[in-house]
């Protein structure tokens, strides 16, 4: 204990100045500017029409911020955002959940299969976004559901609509995430006390009646915390969306439309820009609060 | 507590003070100019001219090159926030202007009136300068590019007869929009039906073969078109109806709501050109129609496109000398073989709203030829720095090594280049090169509409709802000129 007392501050500091250097600082200037008209290498002064020459000069109350609400596109991308988020987070976690009950249930060789699960996770977004648009453009609409072969329109053209981009991401996503989710499950499942279904069954419970009241309660430490990922993945999904479909045909997710709105006028906006960023920040953190709120209260004191 | 608290705050602060304030006293940088250069493809080549000034004058460059194909204003933006930033700099066209200017980075170069360097910018031809009003002047230019169609000769030997080509060429180029879409009917007739055909062009007539040749023989359409390319149909092919209207970008920068609105004639013409154009595509297996199929890039990407016009598949494929690089990779022969020919448009006399008295004629028979880059020099960096800057882009303009890597080297048009004298080692650089010294060029106004109108907005808009369309009507004509006169008013 005395250890601990005489070395805190030693030990701590390094990981303090890290964190203060690139997340904090950047995080209030990131919200100062948020307030200014920055131009990305310098401050704009609306009064003189030129280089400011403080940033003080630069300060525009909450202008960046009327702005992004009346910019359609950030709406609209918010909009799709949200559609994203819902379906991807279904997805993800009834694959992953089937997939931990899998390989928790098998005997042989589910190392292997846990691996295999795992490996799509260590590839990066781009990389992920080009393989799948290789999959969506070449093997699902030329040669798998084809008029000539298994005829189905809707998996044709998948990145050319945007209803049908949203089951485009959320396929590429549940491959991406499932398996990283369902190692979370997987513990979660070896948490629980074998002793509980024995019980269950020499009452005569049934299998489905089992999972749904000693499985699921009993896991939902676990849901608490692949809902969180999921449903902060989905929202701020970047890479996967630019290369999959580059906000094409209106399927522009809110963490690119950030990163394009400097890109939308020049001088490039970005206060405002920034000020997209903090509200989303903002809206990531309520919502995921709000989830970590409720399942949290769901969980089971054992 | 207090304590460590007060203990973590000495240390904070000490640190930052070391991070943000190193700055006081000038030491030297490790080099005397350091140049940024947004060109990634010839990245090799200028760092191996920078060593070449290094050795020839003592000049210690820093020289930096994006990666091909990389967002080069990100890069750029971090460069100029840092301490030691970039005492040259590129600035791609009038849109990226507006930063720097506005910035203070960029040098206006009509105030440097001495030396060398003072006459060779002001020696720049008014067309061809980095201005947003017409008075200033901010930077070298790198190059000049251009473009047009895109043709073979041999293809045109095989369709024609061998002794025609340079009648045929020269008449494609001074023929009407009526003209010109009779030939494209016919070429694609002739593509399903080989036969003996006459077309008139520029009132003379010719004659069509009556069978196919190893060439012909290949054709599956009559256009190579990037479906999947933004840019190609929306930056490009709208500027050449833009020219219509505007001489320069200075006048599309300055366009008031009026001057807008009296681009519809000319936008309904670049529609009902882009209709001809994607109406006859050649595809990878055959003839090709507007669809889905048509905006994948994994079908018409920029790659798979040039494919096709390497492979012969295509007469006609409208893309700039740039390409040049990419159809030798696939087929050096037919590399040494091409030439441009106009982008042409069914204007009326009265969509031509130009001062200077263009003529439709004239509008059809040129090529838009603009320079693509330009060197700044940075305004921020001591004076001492300018003037090596000065002295580097002098020397790299007009000493023998510097034109030497300009032309062999980075395989550039120079933008200085005497056309009479001129050639470069590229079919589609001496291509230019006549259309410069006949007169025949347009200029690149769709760099003064706002930022993302003509790809971003346009282009996308004609990307989703009319390429994927497979008949156009008057009404859509109208839509997509309509929608372009609306938005650019709406980004003004």
């Amino acid at each position: 204990m005395n250890f601990y007392k005489k070395w805190f501050w030693p030990l701590v500091m390094p990981s303090l100045l890290l964190f203060t250097m690139v997340i904090l600082y950047p995080f209030i200037m990131g919200v100062v500017n948020s307030f200014l008209a920055w131009r990305g290498t310098y401050y704009f002064d609306p009064d003189t029409g030129t280089r400011a020459t403080s940033m003080f000069n630069s300060f525009v109350g909450f202008d960046n911020y009327k702005e992004a609400f009346q910019d359609t596109r950030f709406i609209s991308a918010l909009v799709y955002t949200i559609k994203y988020t819902f379906i991807a987070v279904i997805f993800v976690n009834i694959v992953a959940l089937a997939l931990a009950l899998m390989v928790t249930k098998i005997t042989k060789s589910s190392g292997l299969y846990r691996t295999v699960f795992f490996l799509p996770n260590m590839l990066g977004g781009l990389a992920l976004g080009f393989i799948w648009q290789f999959v969506f453009q070449i093997i699902f609409t030329d040669i798998l559901f084809s008029p000539d072969a298994l005829y189905l329109p809707f998996l044709r053209y998948m990145t050319q609509d945007s209803n049908k981009a949203l089951f485009a991401l959320a396929m590429l996503s549940t491959w991406q995430y499932a398996g990283y989710m369902m190692i979370i499950y997987v513990a979660g499942l070896n948490n629980i006390s074998s002793d509980y279904y024995e019980a269950a069954s020499i009452d005569g419970s049934s299998y489905w009646h089992s999972f749904r009241k000693i499985t699921i309660p009993m896991l939902m430490p676990s849901f608490t915390i692949v809902f969180f990922m999921t449903i902060a993945n989905s929202f701020k999904l970047l890479d996967q969306n630019v290369a999959l479909t580059d906000g094409e045909f209106g399927t522009r997710l809110l963490a690119m439309q950030i990163l394009r709105t400097v890109k939308d006028t020049t001088p490039p906006n970005y206060g405002k820009a920034q000020a997209q960023a903090v509200i989303f920040f903002i809206l990531v953190s309520v919502i995921t609060l709000t989830q970590v709120t409720i399942t949290k209260k769901k969980e089971l004191e054992m | 507590m207090k304590k460590s608290l007060i203990v973590l705050l000495v240390v904070l602060m000490a640190f930052s003070a070391t991070v943000f304030a190193q700055g006081g006293t000038e030491a030297d940088k490790g080099y005397d100019i350091y140049v940024y250069n947004s060109k990634g493809e010839n990245a090799a080549q200028f760092a191996e001219m920078c060593a070449a000034y290094e050795a020839e004058t003592g000049v210690r460059v820093k020289n930096f090159s994006i990666g091909s194909g990389q967002d080069h204003m990100e890069t750029l933006r971090s460069e100029m926030n840092s301490r030691s930033m970039p005492s040259i700099f590129s600035i791609q066209g009038m849109k990226e202007l507006a930063e720097w200017s506005q910035g203070g980075f960029a040098l206006d170069l009509t105030t440097v009136t001495t030396g060398n360097f003072g006459k060779m910018a002001a020696a720049i031809p008014q067309g061809l300068r980095l201005t947003s009003n017409g008075k200033t002047s901010y930077g070298i230019p790198y190059n000049v590019e251009g473009y047009g169609f895109i043709v073979d000769r041999d293809m045109l030997a095989e369709l024609f007869g061998s002794a025609n080509v340079d009648a045929v060429l020269a008449d494609i180029k001074a023929a009407t929009y009526g003209e010109w879409e009779t030939l494209v009917k016919a070429i694609d007739a002739w593509i399903a039906v080989p036969k003996a055909t006459s077309v008139k062009l520029n009132g003379k007539t010719y004659s069509l073969a009556s069978s196919k040749g190893t060439l012909s023989g290949k054709l599956t359409g009559v256009f190579a078109v990037m479906g999947a390319e933004k840019w190609t149909y929306g930056d490009h092919f709208i500027n050449v109806a833009l020219n219509a209207v505007f001489a320069n970008p200075v006048e599309a920068n300055e366009a008031d709501e009026a001057k807008i609105k009296s681009l519809k004639g000319a936008l309904l013409a670049y529609a009902q050109a882009l209709d001809l154009k994607t109406s006859y595509l050649a595809g990878a297996k055959g003839k090709a129609v507007r669809g889905q199929d048509f905006v994948s890039s994994a079908n018409y990407g920029y790659d798979q496109t040039v494919q096709i016009f390497a492979d012969s598949k295509a007469v006609f494929f409208k893309q700039g000398n740039w390409a040049f690089g990419n159809i030798e990779g696939v087929n050096k022969a037919q590399s040494a073989r091409l030439e441009f020919v106009p982008v042409k448009m069914p204007y009326q006399s009265q969509d031509v709203k130009r001062t200077d008295g263009t003529t439709v004629a004239q509008l059809n028979s040129s090529i838009p030829v603009f320079v693509p880059n330009y060197y700044a020099v940075n305004a921020l960096v001591p004076k001492a720095e300018q003037q090596k800057a000065f002295d580097f882009l002098y020397w790299m303009n007009n000493s023998e090594t510097g034109k030497k890597y300009i032309v062999e080297k980075f395989a550039f048009i120079p933008y200085n280049a005497d056309p009479a004298t001129m050639s470069v080692p590229n079919s589609l650089g001496n291509s230019i090169i006549d259309y410069i010294a006949s007169g025949n060029t347009l200029t690149a106004p769709y760099h003064g509409a706002p930022a993302s109108w003509s790809g971003d907005v346009v282009g996308l808009r004609v990307m989703e709802s009319y390429l994927t369309k497979r008949n156009w009507t008057q009404a859509d004509y109208e839509a997509i000129a309509d929608y372009a006169i609306k938005e650019w008013i709406a980004l003004k």
